[in-house]
């Protein structure tokens, strides 16, 4: 049995008749080859597959496509053109805040929606907010470093 | 040369500088390609059926009728040779590890059969539909169960469970003993674990009609080798296998393999005529994975009053798990612990013992540091126990006790050949970084919130880019003792890289750009790396045991000196001036104020011969291939030191300050160099303080999701403060070392130091990892004098 459901991905409209056990990661890189929101473990824990869902992060990998009916998703291919997250990236860039690359798009994700939140976060405050990410390569120090350097920058272009 | 030396002046972009990384666009825009992103027309997933028991007998498989044709089983595949990894070393007992497992299952998590279906979800459920009856026999759950006299055998043709014993002796073990003023002996036991790389393993294989060759992709660190291996266990040409290694979201040694998986997807996809894919779970990856470290110690140091170290006894037994992995063999933990054992210190007597015990687990494979985190959480908490009981403070019979500079290059007691560095400086830097006599200081004072504080140090010296002569020592069925660049001008003027070593985050298309820059004065940004592709680039030997910079780096050097060369001679020629009176900078050559660019010198290489000189040859393609000057390794090293805070009420660690001085010879990127070591250690930590994977008596894995299983977050890795000293090697160019795997080799070591350190007036000494809160409890609890200052 399938069900449709229809929501909006990165600004456009989506219809689809899915399995009611899809859930919305595989959705996103299976049906609509979004490939930027990566599956790390699939119980929801570590991270890599954060997307925006109605503007919140949300881990793809636990929340069902048919609960996402509705919903207005957003993966890091439809942050392209977000200028905040342009600096992001560019700080992530200078501060060495990724190796292998893989938890990169959920971290950035987790990222903005804090930046947003909290616009000078200390480094506690930084580690507390990117612990539902989980690293293998950096230890976290290139990390909380560039997410410094993209408040910084992000104020300085806020101020300008 | 220095680095400073190194370093261009003219752009500082070449060996020494902190240039940012070329590969960081296609990652950050999230349009990395690692293996599950890969789609293939009319693609069928594989989900694997694995044992659920340890150690059973396969008496029948059923399939449902509604399933045959999708389901495959070992006879289906009987042409693909069993793994087989043996070692040289006399005595060791050979296995054969299938593809699907044949009459038997030896763990938990071994393949029986191939389930395909269009979506992953449904080859699950074909799977789990399959009923397997199985004949269950007693678990070898442990190696001291396995080891016992009348155990059952993993392996029936067997006569134990031992897959080889190999010791090393030097010196007068019994003189040492006879002058010993102290003599300290302990057991210590390092937790079984995975590597957990954010990505799992994968494998796609496909046949190539136009090329009638099978393509495999696979998310590995050496694909031109699984070509090798692959080719020989299929029967096929290698000219008639691809292997094409794609992004790679972290390796760190478990990508290091021939793995049953990539057998079995290949030789399937090979019967079938169709393309096949299979994504590693991370249930999958926690259970059958290559787990790794495992190693129980029994040791012994004898010393004299201060202690100094007169001979040191060693037995490192090792659960290897059920089978033998390819191409280290089962027996590499435990020889390479025992082997190194010794790590920066001059000790004259040895007697080393190296056991690996073939139990109903996971097989063992490489994990960052390999034996070395286990010998240096041996040696390193012996030497605070010598400290103890001479009464002194562990820096200094540290110290005291390493290898002199000027003893250098120094052979170990183990055979070891360690080229140069300064290492009691090195421990010496560390300590002061983390003001030892501020942490005594405060411990006299004791903390307000009743926590305890520790100080622990560890070092070590890690063996880099080892060559011929080691591999050919350590006996393994391949020796990894070089590796080939072939560097390219495009007519345009930029250049191409093809190198056979595979980059996962360690920054190799920046690097290796930068000593293309270094011989070339080409900006970084116009070259680009190629590697991972066993069709496109020279056959190499893969990225591991903290080789790649080295080796490769050596061979890129290699080539882009002779292209420079070539270079010259054509810009000289252009620009009608003597060759000896031309340079290379900013991708151009220059005569005084004149210059030609490389795009003009490519143009003229490749598509106007007419303008070169004569006798020079057309195009700009230079290959080399390089070995270090010596085989045996170019030895880095480091001294790790840590504070940490331990609540005796809950056992909870908090790590309060973490320095690492280290010395990996010339840093061809500092930033880049310390971004490893500080990712290594967090991997360490990990070790030390949470990761696990124990096994009940029946053989079951009881930590198979993250939930169960804890890899450090943020909240968990402290800042590390790093220290570079930079001892060129002799024996490599550049004076490079290696360095990946440094950082994942001390902090077990430091950290449970520094521990024991904190509870040493509590009577309690800890000997395990991880130290988890339980631990520590249970370590209080059973500690007589802790009760009575908790009544207190």
């Amino acid at each position: 049995m399938k069900l449709p459901i229809s929501l909006t991905v990165n600004g456009e409209r989506v219809e689809a008749l899915v399995e009611p056990r899809l859930h919305l990661a595989d959705f996103l890189r299976e049906h609509l080859r979004l490939t930027a929101t990566h599956l790390g473990c699939e119980h929801g824990v570590c991270g890599a597959c954060t997307v925006l869902v109605d503007g919140a992060p949300a881990r793809a990998c636990i929340l069902l496509a048919v609960a996402a009916d509705g919903a207005d998703i957003r993966t890091l291919e439809g942050l392209a053109d977000d200028p905040r997250m342009a600096v992001i990236k560019e700080s992530f860039h200078q501060k060495h805040g990724l190796q292998c690359g893989f938890c990169t798009p959920g971290m950035l994700i987790t990222t903005l929606d804090l930046l947003a939140r909290k616009p000078a976060p200390d480094a506690a405050e930084i580690r507390a907010g990117i612990s539902g990410n989980l690293c293998r390569c950096t230890g976290y120090q290139g990390i909380v470093r560039s997410i410094q350097h993209a408040a910084a920058a992000l104020e300085q272009a806020e101020e300008a | 040369m220095n680095a400073a030396a190194a370093a261009d002046p003219n752009t500082g972009q070449g060996v020494g500088a902190p240039v940012l990384r070329n590969e960081d666009r296609r990652f950050l825009d999230g349009k990395g390609e690692y293996l599950a992103d890969i789609q293939l027309p009319g693609l069928l997933e594989v989900a694997f059926l694995r044992s659920p028991l340890a150690h059973a007998r396969i008496r029948g498989i059923a399939i449902p009728e509604a399933h045959r044709g999708r389901v495959f089983l070992a006879s289906d595949i009987a042409f693909a040779q069993p793994i087989s990894a043996v070692g040289a070393a006399p005595g060791f007992k050979a296995s054969d590890y299938p593809a699907l497992a044949v009459e038997k299952v030896r763990f938990v998590g071994e393949m029986i059969a191939i389930c395909l279906a269009p979506t992953r979800a449904e080859a699950e459920d074909i799977a789990q539909s399959i009923q397997v009856d199985f004949e269950e026999l007693p678990p070898l759950w442990d190696m001291d169960v396995a080891l016992a006299p009348d155990a059952p055998r993993v392996h029936e043709h067997w006569a134990d469970n031992v897959v080889v014993e190999t010791r090393i002796a030097v010196g007068d073990l019994a003189a040492a003993e006879r002058d010993a003023a102290i003599t300290v002996h302990r057991t210590l036991a390092m937790g079984r674990h995975a590597g957990v790389s954010l990505e799992g393993r994968g494998v796609i294989a496909h046949h190539d009609r136009r090329m009638d060759e099978l393509v495999v992709y696979s998310s590995t660190q050496f694909p031109h080798v699984i070509r090798t291996i692959l080719a020989r266990a299929l029967g096929l040409a290698e000219s008639k296998l691809r292997v094409v290694a794609p992004d790679v979201g972290g390796g760190f040694g478990i990508k290091n393999n021939f793995n049953p998986e990539e057998l079995a997807v290949a030789a399937l996809a090979l019967k079938l005529g169709k393309p096949l894919r299979w994504v590693e779970d991370r249930r999958e990856h926690l259970v059958a994975s290559p787990h790794a470290r495992e190693h129980r110690y029994d040791l012994t140091a004898y010393a004299d009053a201060r202690g100094r170290l007169l001979g040191l006894k060693a037995r490192v037994r090792v659960d290897a798990g059920a089978y033998s992995v390819w191409p280290w063999t089962a027996a590499m933990e435990a020889g390479m612990s025992a082997g190194i054992m010794t790590g920066p210190y001059d000790i004259p007597v040895y007697d080393g013992t190296a056991v690996t015990v073939c139990t109903n687990k996971s097989p063992l494979g490489p994990y960052r540091g390999v034996g070395r985190t286990g010998a240096a959480f041996a040696i390193e908490t012996l030497i605070d126990a010598v400290a103890r009981a001479a009464g002194r403070e562990p820096a200094d019979v540290r110290i005291e006790n390493m290898v002199a500079p000027d003893a250098m290059p120094y052979r170990s007691v183990t055979g070891k050949l360690y080229d140069s560095g300064d290492y009691p400086e090195c421990a010496r830097r560390a300590v002061a970084a983390i003001d030892l006599a501020a942490v005594r200081a405060r411990q006299g004072r004791g903390e307000p919130d009743g926590r305890l504080i520790g100080f622990g140090m560890a070092s070590y010296t890690e063996q880099s880019a080892h060559g011929t002569a080691e591999w050919v020592a350590r006996g393994l069925p391949v020796v990894f003792g070089y590796e080939p660049a072939l560097a390219r001008f495009t007519p345009d003027g930029k250049l191409i890289l093809h190198v056979g070593i595979q980059n996962h985050g360690q920054g190799l298309e920046t690097t290796l750009a930068q000593v293309a820059h270094q011989e070339l004065g080409i900006p970084v940004a116009d070259v680009v790396v190629r590697h991972g592709d066993s069709s496109l680039s020279p056959y190499g030997m893969g990225t591991f045991a903290s080789r790649s910079m080295t080796m490769a780096g050596g061979a890129v050097s290699l080539a882009c000196a002779r292209m420079a060369e070539k270079i010259r001679r054509i810009g000289a020629h252009l620009l009608q001036a003597p060759r000896e009176a031309v340079r290379l900078a900013g991708g151009q050559v220059w005569f005084g104020e004149q210059f030609v660019s490389f795009a003009q010198i490519a143009d003229a290489a490749y598509l106007h011969p007419e303008r070169l000189p004569e006798g020079e040859d057309p195009a700009l393609e230079e290959s080399a291939v390089y070995q270090p000057g010596r085989s045996t390794g170019a030895f880095s090293y480091a001294t790790h030191a840590c504070t940490l805070a331990v609540d005796p009420g809950t056992g909870l660690i908090e790590i309060l300050d973490y320095v690492v001085c280290h010395d990996c010879g010339t840093m061809v990127n500092p930033l880049l160099v310390e971004a490893q070591v500080v990712g290594g250690v967090a991997q360490g930590l990990g070790t030390a303080l949470f990761e696990e994977i124990p096994y009940d008596e029946n053989g079951q894995p009881l930590a198979s999701t993250f939930l169960d299983y804890m890899i450090p977050g943020a909240c968990e890795v402290p800042d590390v403060r790093v220290l570079h000293m930079e001892t060129p090697s002799p024996h490599t160019r550049f004076g490079i070392k290696g360095m990946g795997e440094g950082g994942a080799i001390s902090p077990p070591a430091a950290v449970v130091n520094a521990l024991n350190d904190a509870l040493r007036r509590r009577g309690v000494e800890l000997a395990c990892t991880p130290v988890t809160p339980l631990r520590v409890r249970e370590a209080l609890a059973a500690a007589p004098r802790a009760k009575t200052e908790v009544v207190a």
